[in-house]
Parts: structure tokens; sequence; C-alpha cells
């Protein structure tokens, strides 16, 4: 890797948050690491609220009332866009970790992140439109 | 080169790092049939969106070992991916060894939970 002027450091932590001269990767890496701890959140919420079901119809019912509210809607789209960014550029780096595509990965990253965006719209106009 | 795929972290073995593309690419699989069949399925429009139609889709066996299954797959990604995200932050021996403990236990505790929570679904339908 050639040196770049923005390495972040630990004593030079405020250059974390510059965007400036970073790679297409890096931003594959933040959106993959920001998105894992988002998805993750979302899986250890949706395992403990569903044991809704244990408590019986009423009980799960209550639940399903609940979550209609936009707040969670809009939740929930932030859940479907997460894992589309996260599953679709695990798809690539699934693929580079055993050799095929590297030399394209770059584009390969534009097209799958183009696919996420289109996956992100079509989903906020079935989720949002009334 | 060595930079641009992934490679094992160091303090990840090969085997966790493995672990991590194939179940990922499992999950890839099951939650897309997951996320559809929960969404189209049911009496009620937009999914299995009421208590009775939940029951009724997991008296086709397959899906309670599909769901588990899934559920052992992703806990285990969601947790070899967060200690990767800790292995950045360059942790003592003592921190990383807290951790690989912390997420054993989480992760058994979430599968034998989510088990109990299928099987208790499972049982409401005889």
């Amino acid at each position: 890797m050639s040196t770049t002027p923005n390495r972040p450091s630990p004593s030079n932590w405020l250059k974390w948050f510059d965007p400036r001269q970073r790679e297409i990767g890096t931003w594959a890496f933040i959106l993959n690491r920001i998105t894992a701890l988002g998805l993750t959140l979302y899986l250890f919420l949706h395992l403990i609220i569903l044991s809704q079901l244990a408590g019986g119809e009423e009980a799960y019912q209550g639940f399903l009332d609940l979550i209609r509210n936009p707040i969670f809607v809009f939740g929930e789209w932030l859940v479907i866009i997460a894992g589309l960014i996260h599953g679709l550029n695990g798809l690539r780096i699934g693929l580079t970790s055993f050799g095929i595509a590297i030399p394209y990965q770059k584009q390969f990253f534009y097209i799958l992140m183009a696919i996420a965006v289109a996956g992100g719209l079509y989903f906020a106009v079935r989720m949002f439109a009334v | 080169m060595l930079e641009t795929v992934s490679t094992p972290k160091k303090g990840e073995t090969t085997w966790l790092w493995l672990l991590k593309i194939i179940t990922g690419a499992l999950i890839f699989i099951i939650l897309g049939i997951h996320f559809v069949v929960n969404h189209t399925l049911g009496t009620v429009e937009g999914g299995l969106l009421s208590y009775q139609d939940v029951v009724a889709y997991y008296q086709n066996p397959i899906i309670p070992i599909m769901e588990i299954a899934f559920l052992i797959f992703v806990v285990s990604h969601s947790l070899i991916g967060l200690r990767s995200i800790f292995l950045d932050l360059n942790p003592s021996p003592r921190a990383l060894s807290t951790v690989n403990w912390l997420f054993s236990a989480v992760g058994i505790v979430s599968v034998v939970y989510g088990i109990w929570l299928v099987m208790t679904i499972v049982s409401r339908g005889s």
C-alpha cells in the first residue's frame, strides 16, 4: 500500500473523521463496519422481541400493533439498507477472498452499491408510499 | 496485493476467518428465503403478521430446521465479525480473552434461547 497523507493513528484521532483522500476500499471498509454494528444490534433486538411469540396471541398482536408506527418502519428500512450494503459488499469480499474478480473489484463494488441504492429506493417506495 | 483482499487478521485464526466467509454466504441465501417467505405468506397483507400464521408456518418441519440453522449461522457470523472489529482496537491479550469468553457465552445463550423459542412455537400448533 502506498503511503497516504491521511493515515489515522490513535495519537492523531482527529484524522479518523477526515473524509478526504480516502480510497474507495476504505469507504467499503467503513460502510461494512457501520452496517455490521447496526445489523448486530438489530439481530439481538429481533431475537429478544420475538419472545413475545411465547407470550401468546395477545402479546404478539400488541407487538405487531406497536411496530406499525412510522418510526419503526423507518428503522426497518435502515435495516434493509444496511443488509443490502453489507450483504452485497460481503459478496465481493467472499469472492475476492478466493481469488475471484480481484482485478476489477472496484468496478464490482460500484455496481453492487448501485444495486443497493436501487434496492433502497424500491423499498422506500414500497414501505412509505400510502 | 496482500492489502487488497480479505485475509485473516492478527489474532483471528484461519478457521474463524473461513467460518465468517462460509456463514456469510449461507446467510446471503437463507436471509433471502427468510425475507421473501416472511413477507409473502400468511392470511394478513404484508406477510406472517399474526400469531396463528406464525404457528401454522412452523408446523412444516423444514421451517424449524431452517430457522435454527439460520440462527446459528447469523449469530456466529455477527459475533466473529464483532470480534474482528474488536481486534482492530489492538486489545491486550487479557481483554481479548475476556471478549472470547463473553462472545462465546452470548452465542451459546442466543442459540439455546432461539431453539427454545422455535420449539415453543412448534408445540403451540399441536
